[in-house]
């Protein structure tokens, strides 16, 4: 465990300082990023304004300004892919080098993506997040989020991004068999963005569909944890979502397992 | 006159070349529209979650923000199609110095430059916004008549030269800034904004995409033209041929301005 941590704590560093290095574009993406919430922000106002009553697929109007900027935090912090990482490893045929090397792929990305996620959760997500906390207690009058509810999202969460990247770990797999990613990839944000309840919270999808959802490992991405942050999970409703997005990681690990043998079995570079 | 023919002939010898190059990879072609088509729908669906808890948003009803949806996708799709090589200029073509290989032929810079490529991911939004508008023309929500159909083509054009100003403005900060990339896609997501009614935003959010970057003149304002028999069209279809071509007479300056500042990396 402490030679593991050892070996793949650089990638997690060397990815924080490379983001310490592009500042300025990477601003200029922040400031793009924080268009979102607010566009939602003023979207779900004028909903709720035309609405005949105060809640909307169980959420008053004051839980859905802290859905929307939480999910947003959330989100930021989450889907720190490594599909894009290994699209050009592919590419440029220097995933061979990867093989010979005595690390594991996939933990070298994984770390990576710690060390993206930490930037960003420093950079942007803090500071909204600490903006909404004082925006509740002034403006909207429903005070801070208690303690525990803060406690039990840093654990929901954390388990969101082991769920995303190993399922864009997956996912990444598709770029040994196509060469078009950048499709690929607007396919997969656009089904994700609406199923993980980014755009909008799964209770106000039909009562079938949630259903549906349940089954899929989608909604443990982002609306999970952020109606944990809401305190909307008590008692064995809390305890099962925690337990199925656990599930999902050991799911989505044995997967890429084994998506990985199969396709390094095959693989042919040419170059590299 | 001769000057229209050669370069229509040109095009013709530009397309030519990127069909050649579509046919060889069809896959991706596909995958690349579904990418566009999904991200419409789920756009879409939305809207659709939305109303089942409210009846109208703003004075707009469902029917009409699906008509708007759609309207706006076609100016969207039509920039896209034809001048998404805007974008290489902000990202790449300035800083590696690339660039030089346009000021080295007897053509206009800013015409090169969109010729060189066409977006075929760009069918996606177009059939989407068809579909859109086809189907709110069957439920009979829009006015349909000669001067209407007329204005829509205008509108339309008008449009997609809004957005082609805007991508080129932002864009050509690049012959000094090298790369301006991340610029061009801040004010280029700000097109979100337009996606529904302006009225649902703050003022200062309202000034900035009315008269600042004005992607507000794209769907909104020209839409209602369409659905509404009172509105007039000088007040939305002609204010947004206006900005076009106020924006772009802007745009294409300060790229004319950027040519002449630019400085090659070497080769």
């Amino acid at each position: 465990m402490k030679r593991k941590w050892k070996v793949y704590r650089p990638f997690l560093e060397n990815q924080f300082k490379r983001n310490l290095a592009y500042k300025g574009s990477f601003y200029l993406f922040m400031v793009c990023s924080i268009f979102g919430p607010f566009i939602s922000y003023y979207l779900w106002m004028a909903i709720y304004g035309s609405a005949s009553g105060s809640v909307l697929g169980g959420l008053t109007q004051a839980e859905m300004v802290v859905y929307v900027f939480m999910s947003y935090v959330t989100t930021e912090i989450v889907t720190v892919g490594v599909s894009g990482e290994i699209t050009d490893d592919v590419m440029e045929g220097s995933v061979v080098m990867t093989l010979i090397k005595p690390i594991d792929y996939r933990m070298s990305l994984i770390f990576k993506s710690l060390g993206e996620a930490l930037y960003r959760f420093l950079a942007p997500a803090v500071f909204v997040w600490i903006g909404l906390e004082i925006y509740k207690a002034t403006v909207l009058g429903i005070g801070i989020t208690p303690a525990v509810n803060i406690l039990l999202y840093i654990v929901s969460m954390l388990m969101s991004f082991f769920i995303y990247v190993l399922f864009d770990f997956c996912f990444g797999m598709v770029a040994f068999i196509t060469t078009y990613m950048f499709g690929m990839n607007m396919a997969k944000n656009a089904i994700l963005g609406f199923l993980s309840g980014q755009l909008i919270p799964i209770s106000f999808f039909p009562e079938v569909l949630q259903r549906i959802f349940d089954f899929l490992p989608f909604s443990s991405m982002v609306y999970v944890p952020v109606m944990v942050y809401l305190g909307k999970y008590t008692g064995m409703d809390l305890v099962f979502v925690l337990a199925r997005q656990l599930l999902w990681i050991v799911l989505l690990y044995g997967l890429g397992t084994f998506l990985w043998s199969r396709i390094t079995k095959r693989l042919v570079v040419l170059g590299g | 006159m001769n000057t229209i023919k050669r370069y229509v002939r040109l095009y013709k010898v530009f397309v030519a070349q990127f069909f050649k190059s579509l046919v060889q990879s069809k896959a991706d072609f596909f995958i690349g529209l579904c990418g566009f088509f999904f991200t419409q729908i789920t756009g879409i669906a939305f809207l659709y979650l939305v109303f089942e808890q409210i009846p109208v948003l703003a004075d707009w009803s469902l029917e009409q923000l699906i008509f708007i949806y759609g309207f706006a996708q076609i100016p969207r799709g039509l920039d896209h199609l034809f001048t998404d090589n805007i974008w290489l200029v902000a990202w790449r073509l300035v800083v590696n110095g690339k660039f030089d290989r346009y000021l080295l032929r007897p053509m206009n810079l800013f015409l090169q430059v969109i010729f060189e490529k066409l977006q075929p991911d760009a069918l996606g939004e177009l059939l989407v916004g068809t579909i859109l508008i086809v189907s709110s023309l069957m439920k009979g929500i829009v006015i349909v008549d000669a001067a209407h159909v007329l204005f829509f083509v205008v509108s339309v054009i008008a449009g997609a030269v809004i957005y082609t100003a805007i991508k080129l403005l932002f864009a050509s900060f690049a012959f000094w800034i090298k790369i301006s990339g991340p610029v061009l896609y801040t004010a280029y997501q700000l097109a979100d904004f337009a996606k529904y009614p302006t009225e649902i935003y703050a003022k200062g959010v309202r000034f900035i995409i009315t008269w600042v970057i004005p992607f507000g003149f794209v769907a909104y304002l020209p839409a209602s033209y369409f659905l509404k028999p009172e509105v007039n069209v000088l007040a939305t279809v002609g204010m947004e041929c206006l900005i076009a071509v106020i924006f772009f007479v802007i745009a294409y300056t300060v790229f004319t301005i950027g040519t002449r500042a630019y400085e090659s990396a070497g080769n």
